[in-house]
């Protein structure tokens, strides 16, 4: 990859900070988050699926907040704390991971650490949902495998998982 | 219906099979892999003992199994290694899965039509079968006692008050020993009910990797110095070429290398340019600004209604199409019947969008070329790709990845095309990814169908059927070696366009026919899309079957079972869909259960994909209809299979929420039209899987027996339509008969 051998003037340096580690980019500011992440960062946890908006495969933390990764330039983000799939839980052990792997939700997995991140952001704002909220909150992540049952059953498993101590360490 | 069972009697395998052993595709490939390396077993008997190719035990005990067979969502790895783990008596501990690459010595490799346990489950009971044999041999050897007085458990061989674990016996190096086929059939296997691996829900072996994102997928994989491409959409769907193109305005996109207008030797692609850039990022700005002056070709005036019109002249035309299935003499007793019900029934254009976008890397090296990328026909995509590249097939090596969903799009291998010539035009690796429009405007869609029944009832019973399907074949697109021959043994047949038509209930005068739509082929290439045929065939026929039971003024349950005698072939078979039925009837309270006004049951039934691996599938939908607005609601779907033996309950049971829920939004909510050659869908805004909102409560379960293993990934997905088709006529008196069933399509029955 050639990231510096752009145009004078297209770019300039761009720092954030990704899973707790600061970054001093040089790529053209309108390059989305997404294409960031995965090929410039080699954070390829985080996925390509549809590029506007309609699927959430791409969703990550920028503040804490859940955000699709596509639809935020890298210029956009400058300054701000991102947290990938990659950064969630140091050793994989976040709770809605937890939840995850025990009620055996992903298939091909391939939306999978979209729906984690939305997950875990709306739990730390919502950590007592109804299924309605959890419905709610989910319903703009695609899952092409239909593992909807499994997430659904999973976000209440991971809030149980909070409650009794495993604490989510959201970023 | 002995006679079309000739046709599909030696099933999707054994046909397979042949047809690429002989070499047809210019490949000397056997079904499965062969008992080879048995050299390689001994020579390296100190680091690890293979028995045969598909499983090695290394010296620390650790168990491989060699998946042969694509991980798209079914957690195959993790069956194979139930399997092996139960015969081997190995500790489920020491068990792993590699998915391994293309090589001839694997065998037919290809994944689909809900095969692979079926398919494999003697194989790997043998392999694992001849691996604890093997050590128990070597065990008696080296304590110089019987090998009948030890026996083998949890990763140990004990006897005489001694033991050594597996890791001991591979260190040692004392196992050996060549497992012929001969050999391998002599074994004997264990009884089902003294499993312990077998049928007990372990956690999936791929998912750990899937929620902490370090599982690899095609589109995550990276060479140093690779370049991206983006594709430049052409205007319609095939035959377009491009006649020049201008990528001065995109020289301005930093980053950018060059637009490359590809000739395709494969026949794949008509009219290929790809934008080149040092990132995907890139590659899109300048795709986006590249003018390309295209032709656009023989089918941009085509679109839904045309390909109606031509299906309509193929089924007026007796002597169009060959012949599935014939008992007796359908259309001469119809002209004898008093009254005759015909319905024509139609499903639209319907995409594989797999989550993953479709992409592929390739990359040269000492004149072989490897690509990069998930795939599902690895036996067809390489010789696909190597036509393209003009080079022996045996150059080219695809290498396997997790696939971010599969759904049978995989199965076609075009996709490696765009980045193979990329590479060749630029001698530097290239990935192409497509975006989510190319992926679905590229997409060897499932071809729409129309599809004209007739029938008529004497005594509560089918007098007569016919079934007439037209269609793009997809076979004609993906594989063409695999058209198998019609019952008349006088014409081509795609048995994946018609598979499900051959049902297994007793109609004395029953005639399919199966009608090319070349029109729908050229338009719009098509592919298998998840449950392939019986998606189209058994929506028609099972909604058809509940229009015949009204005419019969039957209830729809008892119409069936009425039908299912398990008479002459449908012998062993109809028994089991009827048990299905009733255990369907049992769960969902069918006729016990009080429904208010407007809301009713629907009934349909399916063996799954084809009758030589039937899983025997029953669904019966609870849908409430307000007559008024044409509004309805899925109260619940109840579906049980049959699978014979399940290897993980619970993955079967999420394979069965998986393909219920495809089946539901097949029926509710995807479709696609073409459009000026076209097709109109570009992103999920355009085409609409089912969300979270949308899933009504389900009941899944199955019935398992111990009877040999069938598949679980698609056979719900035939059903579910046709169960909510019927619910709703029953409810509401409205029979929509065109996919996917809306509120305004019921308004509109309704009037
Ligand atoms: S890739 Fe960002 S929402 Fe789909
Ligand atoms: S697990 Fe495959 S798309 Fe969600």
């Amino acid at each position: 990859m050639n990231i510096t051998s752009r145009e004078k003037g297209s770019n300039a340096m761009i720092t954030i900070t990704v899973n707790g580690h600061q970054q001093t980019l040089d790529v053209p500011s309108d390059m989305p988050l997404l294409w960031v992440l995965r090929d410039v960062l080699d954070l390829t946890g985080t996925k390509f699926g549809c590029g506007q908006n309609l699927c959430g495969a791409c969703t990550v933390h920028k503040d804490g907040k859940a955000v699709r990764s596509c639809q935020v330039s890298i210029g956009d983000a400058a300054g701000s704390s991102i947290t990938t799939i990659e950064g969630l839980g140091a050793k994989g052990e976040h709770p809605v991971q937890t939840a995850w792997i025990k009620e055996q939700v992903p298939a091909c997995g391939y939306c999978q650490s979209g729906q984690i991140m939305n997950a875990a952001a709306f739990l730390s704002a919502n950590p007592d949902p109804e299924d309605e909220e959890i419905v709610r909150a989910m319903d703009g992540n695609l899952c092409r495998c239909s593992q909807y049952v499994r997430i659904q059953r999973a976000v209440k498993t991971a809030a149980e998982i909070m409650k009794t101590g495993g604490a989510a360490t959201n970023g | 219906m002995g006679e079309q069972f000739n046709a599909a009697g030696i099933g999707r395998r054994g046909f397979v099979a042949s047809v690429l052993a002989t070499g047809a595709v210019g490949f000397g490939w056997g079904v499965l892999p062969g008992t080879g390396s048995k050299g390689a077993a001994m020579a390296a008997a100190n680091a690890s003992f293979s028995p045969v190719n598909l499983i090695e035990i290394g010296a620390d005990g650790i168990v491989t199994v060699n998946v042969t067979k694509s991980e798209m969502g079914q957690h195959v790895g993790t069956a194979f290694a139930q399997i092996v783990c139960e015969e081997l008596e190995a500790n489920w501990t020491s068990m792993r899965i590699k998915h391994v690459d293309s090589d001839p010595k694997w065998g037919l490799m290809v994944t689909g039509g809900s095969w692979s346990i079926n398919w494999t489950f003697d194989a790997l009971s043998r392999a694992g079968a001849a691996g604890r044999q093997s050590l128990i041999n070597a065990a008696a050897k080296q304590w110089g006692v019987p090998a009948a007085s030890l026996t083998a458990a949890d990763g140990k061989v004990t006897g005489g008050g001694k033991a050594a674990s597996y890791g001991e016996l591979v260190a040692a190096g004392n196992v050996g020993g060549a497992w012929s086929e001969d050999d391998l059939k002599k074994l004997t296997l264990k009884p089902s009910n003294s499993y312990k691996i077998i049928g007990k829900s372990v956690q999936a072996l791929d998912i750990p990797l899937k929620v902490n994102g370090t599982a690899k997928y095609g589109i995550d994989f990276k060479l140093p110095g690779m370049l991206y491409g983006k594709i430049v959409l052409p205007p319609t769907r095939n035959g377009a070429t491009a006649k020049s193109v201008d990528d001065s305005a995109a020289k301005g996109v930093p980053g950018f290398v060059q637009a490359l207008s590809l000739k395709d030797p494969s026949g794949k692609f008509t009219g290929l340019v790809v934008a080149v850039a040092d990132t995907y990022w890139a590659a899109t700005r300048a795709a986006a600004l590249v003018k390309v002056d295209w032709d656009l070709g023989p089918n941009a005036k085509v679109d839904d209604a045309a390909l109606i019109v031509e299906a309509k002249r193929l089924q007026a035309d007796p002597n169009e199409g060959a012949t599935w299935v014939r008992n007796g003499d359908a259309e001469g007793t119809l002209a004898k019947s008093g009254k005759v019900l015909s319905a024509e029934y139609t499903t639209g254009l319907n995409l594989h969008a797999p989550m993953e976008p479709t992409n592929a890397t390739a990359e040269l090296k000492d004149g072989v070329w490897h690509l990069y990328g998930g795939n599902q026909f690895q036996t067809m995509s390489v010789p696909l790709v190597a036509a393209a590249l003009e080079v022996d097939a045996s150059k080219v090596v695809l290498h396997q990845f997790w696939l971010g969903g599969g759904f049978g799009r995989r199965l076609l291998g075009d996709y490696f095309i765009p980045a193979a010539l990329a590479t060749k035009a630029l001698g530097r690796p290239v990935k192409v990814v497509y975006n989510r429009t190319d992926d679905m405007r590229l997409d060897c869609a499932r071809s729409p169908s129309w599809q004209k029944l007739s029938g008529a009832v004497v005594d509560g019973k089918v007098s007569a059927l016919t079934q007439d399907v037209a269609c793009g074949w997809p076979t004609n697109n993906v594989a063409p070696a695999l058209l198998g021959d019609d019952i008349d043994k006088k014409k081509k047949i795609d048995v994946f366009a018609i598979n499900g038509a051959d049902v297994w209930y007793s109609f004395p005068n029953h005639h399919v026919r199966l009608l090319d739509n070349k029109l729908a082929e050229a338009t719009v290439p098509p592919g298998y899309l998840r449950s392939v045929a019986p998606g189209f065939t058994v929506w028609a026929l099972e909604s058809f079957i509940d229009e015949l039971a009204h005419e019969a003024g039957a209830d729809p349950v008892a119409f069936r079972l009425a039908h299912l005698d398990g008479a002459g072939a449908n012998d062993k078979g109809a028994q089991r869909l009827a048990a299905v039925l009733r255990q369907a009837v049992a769960r969902s309270g069918y006729g016990t259960k009080k429904l208010p006004e407007g809301t009713s049951f629907g009934v349909a039934l399916s063996q799954g994909q084809e009758r030589a691996a039937a899983t025997f599938t029953a669904c019966i939908a609870e849908v409430a209809v307000n007559k008024k607005t044409g509004k309805f609601t899925i109260n619940k779907l109840t579906v049980v299979y049959d699978v014979g033996t399940a290897i993980s309950p619970d993955g079967v049971i999420s394979q069965m929420e998986s393909a219920t829920l495809w089946g539901l939004s097949l029926a509710l909510y995807e479709t696609t039209t073409i459009r000026d050659g076209a097709i109109a869908a570009a992103n999920f805004d355009g085409y609409t899987p089912t969300r979270m909102s949308q899933v009504p409560p389900l009941d899944v379960s199955y019935i398992a027996t111990g009877v040999f293993p069938t598949g679980t990934g698609e056979p719900a997905t035939t059903v579910i339509a046709p169960a909510i088709g019927n619910a709703i006529a029953l409810a509401s008196g409205a029979r929509v008969r065109a996919l996917p069933i809306t509120p305004a399509k019921v308004k509109a029955a309704l009037a």
